[in-house]
């Protein structure tokens, strides 16, 4: 039954196009919706990194500190989840109601989704971790969409009035070095799962191994043919970091574009701009609640299918033998 | 050699992009260490004590359906053993209405039997009664028969009877009554 639950999961991820696509083209939405932009306020094409939004964090302050916007919506966000999981744990009932009800509701929830993917043993030893990335993704992704979120900060006067050139909240997962790092956090606790579950040898042969019951001269066949794979899939391990990093950077930075795209299209008369400036990312913001969502639970379904699969075999051989 | 000046070439490419999008040490480990502060502090707070709970009510569940399926089995062996005395008392009672029934009757028959002989009885007695009332009262009419012949004899005869004339009448009366 587990098998064909990470065949789902792995069949799940795969039918996400959009995710994928926009991993693989990070600036690209933007690049679809710049000629509009571009032609709305008559500027030239010519200058493209002037749209949109910088593809990097910037800094606080006009000094160019160390705390950036994405930093800053890390910690609030952060804070806010510890302060909102302290109040909801702080006087835990036998019956439960309220935030407690909430919060129960989503670990147990995340627990037995999770259960179901990799197992009860391997679950118990990893669900802090997914449930973090879940949940801290989520939030981040959500808050992002909060308006004033990109739109409050320093700027100067331009031709349509006040442009912020250097927001004072950006989405948190628009930022490389956050994406980076949860992926990096993976990496090590996968890589400290995989040899606690299957110990040096028992990865070595899970990556470098022979599959499959051969005799013979193709059993020999056999084991250069996967010894040769096992290299393969060690430069699939170590992508894994990168894909992972940058399908949410990627997701969240288009997602962030497409709303500040949508919010500039109209530009003239005035009333139009502030009309359809308000309007036309409607619709967009529903979407990127979905993608938020859809992206948390990519990520989270993604490690956990990986360390799944690399702590698989152990883990049903300890359950067949208890 | 070809492949590691590709593999080289994908790391500047790599860096090169990465360094386009912002990625730089400090940031990332100050992103590192507030994934893990908010991972630990979650785990603290969050996980722990509810997955603690939850596996506290899990096991109460457990308990409460294990101790619904003692008390339903405790329910049918008290029912059953309730049946089984609700059939032993009711063979006692139907013996015991047979018993109460066969008493009553012996003891009706015992009280007819006594009260046919106290009326029986009775009935003997007032006979004797009305027999002694009746030489009672013969005894006393002859008497008053007696002493109206010596009355109406003295009347008749116009003398005075003496005692032994009295006594002869009274004794030729009785004589003849009895007769």
């Amino acid at each position: 039954m587990q098998p064909l639950r990470l065949i789902i999961a792995c069949a799940f991820l795969v039918c996400v196009p959009a995710a994928a696509l926009n991993a693989a083209t990070g600036d690209a939405a933007p690049s679809a919706a710049q000629p509009a932009a571009l032609a709305a306020s008559g500027a030239s094409p010519a200058v493209p990194a002037e749209q949109g939004i910088p593809h990097s964090a910037q800094s606080l302050g006009h000094q160019g500190g160390f705390i950036t916007n994405s930093m800053l919506v890390t910690w609030i966000v952060a804070v806010g989840v510890i302060l909102f999981a302290r109040f909801a744990t702080r006087k835990i009932q036998k019956v439960p109601s309220g935030a407690q009800n909430f919060w129960e509701w989503l670990v147990e929830g995340l627990y037995g989704f999770l259960e179901s993917i990799i197992g009860s043993r391997l679950v118990k030893k990893t669900f802090w971790f997914f449930a973090t990335i879940f949940i801290f993704i989520l939030a981040t992704n959500w808050f992002g969409l909060i308006p004033g979120a990109g739109t409050i900060g320093w700027g100067h006067q331009g031709e349509h009035g006040f442009e912020v050139t250097r927001p004072l909240l950006r989405a948190g997962n628009a930022d490389l070095n956050m994406t980076f790092a949860m992926a990096m956090i993976f990496f090590a606790c996968w890589t400290v799962w995989a040899l606690q579950f299957s110990g040096v040898k028992g990865t070595f042969l899970h990556i470098f191994g022979p599959q499959g019951d051969s005799t013979g001269v193709i059993k020999y066949f056999m084991i250069v043919v996967f010894f040769a794979v096992g290299f393969l899939e060690m430069l699939s391990i170590a992508f894994r970091p990168i894909s992972l990093s940058f399908r949410l950077y990627g997701n969240m930075f288009a997602g962030e574009n497409l709303l500040e795209a949508m919010s500039n299209l109209v530009q003239h008369p005035a009333w139009a701009r502030v009309v359809f400036g308000a309007l036309l990312p409607v619709p967009f913001y529903f979407m990127e609640l979905l993608v938020g969502f859809i992206q948390a639970v990519v990520f989270m379904l993604l490690t956990a299918v990986f360390t799944a699969l690399i702590c698989t075999h152990e883990e049903e051989a300890g359950e067949e033998h208890h | 050699m070809t492949h590691l000046i590709l593999f080289g070439s994908i790391g500047g490419d790599l860096l090169k992009t990465a360094d386009q999008f912002g990625l730089d040490w400090p940031h990332f480990i100050a992103q590192v260490i507030s994934f893990s502060l908010v991972a630990g502090l979650l785990v603290k707070f969050a996980y722990k004590p509810i997955l603690t709970v939850l596996a506290e009510r899990r096991q109460r569940i457990a308990e409460g359906l294990a101790n619904a399926d003692k008390i339903k089995a405790e329910l049918a062996r008290t029912e059953a053993l309730q049946q089984e005395v609700l059939e032993k008392a009711s063979v006692q009672a139907t013996k015991l209405i047979e018993e109460a029934r066969a008493a009553a009757a012996r003891v009706q028959e015992q009280e007819t039997q006594k009260a046919i002989v106290q009326a029986e009885q009775i009935i003997s007695k007032a006979r004797e009664a009305t027999t002694l009332e009746r030489q009672r009262m013969l005894i006393e009419l002859k008497r008053e028969v007696a002493a109206l012949v010596v009355q109406t004899t003295a009347v008749v005869s116009g003398k005075v009877l003496t005692p032994a004339d009295q006594q002869r009448l009274v004794e030729e009366t009785r004589r003849q009554l009895a007769a």
